[in-house]
């Protein structure tokens, strides 16, 4: 393996003095799933390993406070699954959380790390859109917020500055009833990487809001607020011209062993589909139960 | 058989430190002063080796040794089981990608990792074949030098060799239908979960080798030949293998790891990561064209069967997997007229080797699911065509070989009713049965020793190899069950060559018959010198006693082993020891070499549900059954079947390899060759026996660890073909390739049950 330097800041402030003198060739260690796999095969070739898991001010705990879930940045994925919190305020994101990886991942893996790694098949990617997340940042000058939609680039890219780290992912709770869920394709039904992640949620004034990735360089959301999608009893001719301005601009990798982009494309529909009536069916039995 | 071991399912053998990590697998045995290796290989298959400079490589700290062809006695040292074409390291040209160009040892494997990258190698890519039909092209490069096999007419070909078999006159049978297909098997590999590992120390005037083969004594042969050395010099040291499944039958890296340790001084070894476990195993993969013809009733008229197995750069023991895999291509059916035509097709590919079932998946995918097709054009049940055309006990099925040995109807019948064959079935599910027939062994040789210690204590020593599939235990139950030893006062010694006595190999689910037999006739030698012990020390003839299990009857009262030995033995102690043999001499006139001892008969039934939407296919249920003659352990039987039939589905829905234009294998390694695991298991499986005591093996026994892989492809086939209307002839089944046979269908098919 390629030698490198190894730091394990306590603050904040050690660790950002660390990324703003190394630049690029600082890498941060959180679960380390993502990165020790590249140092070992040699596609991370990094000076300096920053390892984020003792740093006073992050935090691995999931808590609620003024209408807003904040998932601190070192919290596993593990956790998240588990999370009666976010099971009760972000059920399809509960539901990605539960196939990131495999157990063993799971229980190593952040959510910071998941996005930060930047996979246009992020599981947790499409959710995080879906509920409208925001990133909280710190750098040199302090903390900033980067809406989600604002943050992916490409695999491996996001607009994180170099000597900026994630410290936290905040998450509005829904003011409205919703109806939401994760879905996916892969390849087997043990634990796989998707060759399309798809997130779909269904709010009682009518507004769908569709999110995937695995089918072009990040992942994107989708907003319908015509109402048209959420009809239950909407015809299928309504709905397919949003669906096509939806999914008209995927473009999935011709490379990919996982799956031919004419595939993915047509899973992509298929699975928006069965998402967008599974959000329907939740929404409802929401209703139902408060009813 | 009322007995108190047999029948019966101890404890593992060996179990608890199998699975607590106490177990030590050839990668977690240490010697002092070992040295760490890594193959170098090149990023292609097939390459013109200008030169190789070693000398970055060497500068590496803690490296020890660079070793290339130049290094290796000349000519270059070649091996193999079947023909010795493999070169210990490529000379002048790699043949598929992974073939290794040299090695390197270090003090620490970080050190041999680095160096390894080091090695410069000035190659030219050349020309290459990847599939049957690239090899078969008239125009195709040749993958082995014609010098290679003399006087051979194939030589100038791609072809190594021509497996023929048949009987009756198929271009004369007469037909009411025709059905003729053609069918496509993938490229796999075992994945077995302990890695490849190999092990070499000069010791004294000779050398050991440690390595996770299941074919100790054959290794051993191998070696002592490439080494010049005597076999009493060869010390080889085979722990458990944490499973094989036929990949670790025969040599791979040993030779160059033992040339290493000997230019070294010093011990050497070479742990394989997963993705060169891809690039030194695999199973052959399969065009199979076949034709078959019917009477209107069903009954089978002929089989014209062609399969071109792709076997890859070295002949390993592929041809024989062609050969053998082949034989039964017709299945378990009285068949008139049978054609068949194999041929072991050569490629610039991982060398293909054993695989359970040993080539006989493959043709059993394409016939059984043409034997659908030929009941839906018939319009008869798929069930009842083929109980129609069943081979009974003591039918002569292949005219030249052993008869028909098990009751395989009521295999089938039990598979039809156990997966509800008659019962209505859900939107969008079909439900497929298949059968699979394979050979057992053609020949063997396995000796064993038993000691009985003065205290009724047991040693066995017998060089079977217990690779996952229980042997250990299936040999303390026969000397418990001979000898009345309990099972925790019986120790199993296997795997080193200097102490167990030899055994041909651990293969076509041999064990317990072969060697079964061959412990059970260690034990009663010493039943028999335990009743001279008894007539001695009572006065009494030899006649009058007998010995059952732990009991000795005289005539007048019964002894306990213990009260006869100790007396026996006298004041000196000692011990009683037996040997057993078990051979099966080879018949030179038969087309196999020998017929074979048993045959594994299994029939798999299966209930999928396909998701029409995304082509995903869920086995709701799985059923199989497997003619065993007798389960010694119950429980072992079951989860090799089990083993088997998961196993199976691997092929079946989702294992291929996938090749680039260079022959590189895109998807090495865990990520992108997908295995099933636990997730991906039939809803439900089920897994029965019959018993009917008519093995050749101790109490009745027959092999078994193959059967419930045979059919497993053409039994999801059919059901996934029941469920949607639309007949895929390629594996494995993937969803995406199912989705795009829903797509390509002509029109909405008739989905349900008119002509299942």
């Amino acid at each position: 393996m390629h030698t490198f330097a190894y730091e394990r800041p306590a603050t904040l402030a050690e660790a950002v003095a660390l990324l703003d003198a190394h630049g690029p060739e600082a890498r941060l260690l959180a679960g380390g799933t993502d990165l020790i796999i590249r140092l070992r095969d040699g596609s991370a070739q990094p000076a300096v390993v920053v390892d984020v898991k003792q740093i006073a001010e992050m935090s691995s705990t999931i808590r609620e406070q003024d209408g807003i879930v904040t998932i601190g940045a070192t919290t596993v994925v593990a956790d998240i699954a588990a999370s009666e919190l976010v099971k009760r305020h972000f059920e399809a994101l509960a539901e990605a959380a539960a196939v990131v990886g495999s157990v063993q991942i799971r229980n190593r893996a952040t959510l910071a790390g998941n996005i930060c790694n930047a996979s246009p098949a992020a599981d947790t990617a499409p959710p995080l859109l879906v509920y409208g997340a925001v990133i909280v940042a710190a750098g040199p000058r302090g903390t900033r917020r980067i809406p989600i939609t604002e943050f992916f680039v490409r695999s491996g890219v996001t607009t994180l500055a170099p000597n900026e780290l994630v410290i936290a992912i905040e998450i509005p709770v829904p003011a409205r009833r919703m109806g939401a869920v994760h879905v996916r394709r892969t390849r087997r039904r043990g634990h796989d990487l998707a060759s399309v992640t798809l997130c779909c949620s269904v709010d009682e004034t009518g507004v769908t809001r569709l999110a995937y990735g695995s089918v072009g360089p990040r992942p994107v959301l989708y907003v319908d607020e015509s109402g048209v999608l959420a009809d239950p009893d909407g015809a299928d001719e309504a709905k397919a011209p949003i669906f096509e301005r939806m999914f008209g601009d995927a473009s999935p990798s011709k490379r990919s062993m996982r799956a031919s982009p004419e595939y993915r494309l047509a899973m992509l529909r298929v699975l928006g589909k069965r998402a967008v009536r599974t959000a329907i069916e939740r929404l409802a039995a929401e209703r139902a139960v408060e009813a | 058989m009322s007995t108190r071991f047999i029948g019966t399912s101890p404890n593992r053998v060996g179990g608890f430190g199998r699975v607590t990590g106490l177990q030590e697998y050839v990668a977690d045995i240490r010697v002092p002063d070992v040295l760490e290796a890594k193959l170098v290989t090149l990023d292609c298959a097939r390459a013109r080796i200008i030169s190789i400079d070693t000398s970055a490589a060497e500068k590496v700290t803690g490296v020890r040794l660079v070793m290339t062809a130049a290094d290796l006695p000349q000519p270059m040292p070649r091996f193999g089981p079947q023909l010795e074409d493999r070169p210990v390291l490529a000379v002048g040209e790699t043949k598929y990608h992974g073939e290794p160009v040299a090695i390197v040892a270090a003090e620490t494997k970080d050190a041999a990792e680095e160096a390894a990258r080091l090695v410069r190698v000035e190659f030219d890519e050349l020309p290459a074949v990847f599939t049957v039909a690239a090899a078969l092209d008239p125009k195709a490069p040749l993958v082995q030098d014609p010098s290679l096999r003399p006087k051979d007419p194939l030589a100038s070909t791609n072809v190594l060799r021509e497996h023929h078999v048949g009987w009756g006159d198929v271009d004369a049978a007469h037909a009411d239908c025709i059905v003729e297909n053609t069918y496509s098997f993938p490229m796999v590999t075992h994945f077995a979960i302990e890695p490849h590992a190999f092990m070499a120390a000069p010791e004294g005037d000779g050398i050991a080798i440690w390595s996770s083969i299941q074919h100790p004594n054959w290794l051993q042969k191998i070696m002592a030949k490439l080494l010049k050395l005597p076999l009493a010099k060869v010390r080889i040291y085979a722990p458990d293998p944490g499973g094989g499944f036929g990949g670790k039958q025969h040599t791979k890296y040993e030779p160059v790891v033992a040339f290493a340790a000997l230019k070294a001084g010093r011990p050497v070894r070479l742990i394989l990561t997963l993705d060169e476990t891809f690039q030194a195993v695999r199973r052959a993969a399969c065009e199979i064209r076949v034709r078959t013809g019917f009477s209107a009733d069903g009954k089978l008229a002929f089989q014209d069967i062609k399969a071109d197995y792709l076997i890859g750069a070295y002949c390993d023991i592929a041809d024989r997997v062609v050969g053998k895999g082949s034989y039964p291509a017709a299945g378990p059916y009285n068949v008139p007229a049978v054609r068949i035509l194999a041929r072991s097709i050569l490629s610039h590919t991982t060398p293909s080797t054993a695989f359970r079932g040993f080539g006989n998946p493959q043709v059993n995918w394409a016939v059984e699911s043409n034997i659908d097709e030929g009941a839906r054009a018939l319009g008869i049940d798929r069930l009842e065509i083929r109980l129609r055309n069943l081979a009974h006990k003591g039918d002569a099925f292949i005219p030249f070989d052993t008869p028909a040995d098990g009751d395989w109807d009521q295999a089938v019948r039990r598979a039809a009713e156990l997966i509800g064959w008659e019962k209505p079935l859900g939107p969008g599910r079909g439900r497929g049965i298949a059968v699979g027939i394979k050979s057992g062994p053609t020949t063997g040789l396995s000796y064993s020793t038993v000691r009985l210690l003065s205290d009724g204590s047991v040693i066995i020593f017998a060089g079977t190899s217990d690779m996952g599939q229980g042997v250990r235990t299936i040999l303390a139950q026969i000397a418990a069950e001979e000898l009345g030893t309990p099972l925790d006062a019986i120790t199993v010694v296997m795997g080193d060559t200097a102490i167990v006595p030899y055994d041909q190999q651990t293969s076509a689910s041999r064990s317990t018959v072969l060697m079964g037999n061959s412990v059970l006739m260690a034990c009663r030698s010493i039943q028999s010198q335990l009743r001279a012990m008894a007539a001695r020390l009572h006065g009494v003839a030899e006649s009058d006693i007998t010995v059952e299990r732990g009991a000795i009857k005289l005539p007048d009262r019964e002894l306990t082993i213990l009260e006869v030995l100790k007396p026996g033995l006298g004041s000196l102690g000692g011990e009683l020891t037996g040997n057993g043999e078990s051979r099966k001499e080879a018949e030179p006139d038969h087309p196999l070499g020998g017929a074979p001892a048993f045959f594994e008969f299994n029939c798999t039934a299966v209930e999928a549900e396909v998701d029409q939407g995304t082509g995903d296919v869920t086995i709701v249920r799985h059923v199989t059954v497997s003619d065993v003659g007798k389960a010694l352990n119950p429980l072992q039987v079951r989860t090799q079947d089990e083993g088997a039939a998961i196993q199976g589905l691997g092929h079946t829905l989702m294992e291929h390899y996938i090749f680039d234009e260079s022959g590189r294998i895109r998807n090495l390694g865990a990520i992108d060759y997908r295995i099933p695991t636990s997730m991906d298991l039939p809803l439900e499986l089920r897994s029965e026996t019959i018993e009917n005591g008519d093995g050749p093996g101790p109490y009745g026994s027959k092999g078994m660890s193959e059967g419930a892989l045979l059919c497993v492809a053409a039994a999801v086939g059919a059901a996934v073909r029941d469920a949607t209307g639309v007949p895929i002839r390629d594996l494995p089944l993937t969803p995406e390739r199912v989705w795009r046979a829903l797509q390509e269908r002509a029109e909405p098919a008739a989905i349900g049950r008119n002509a299942r």
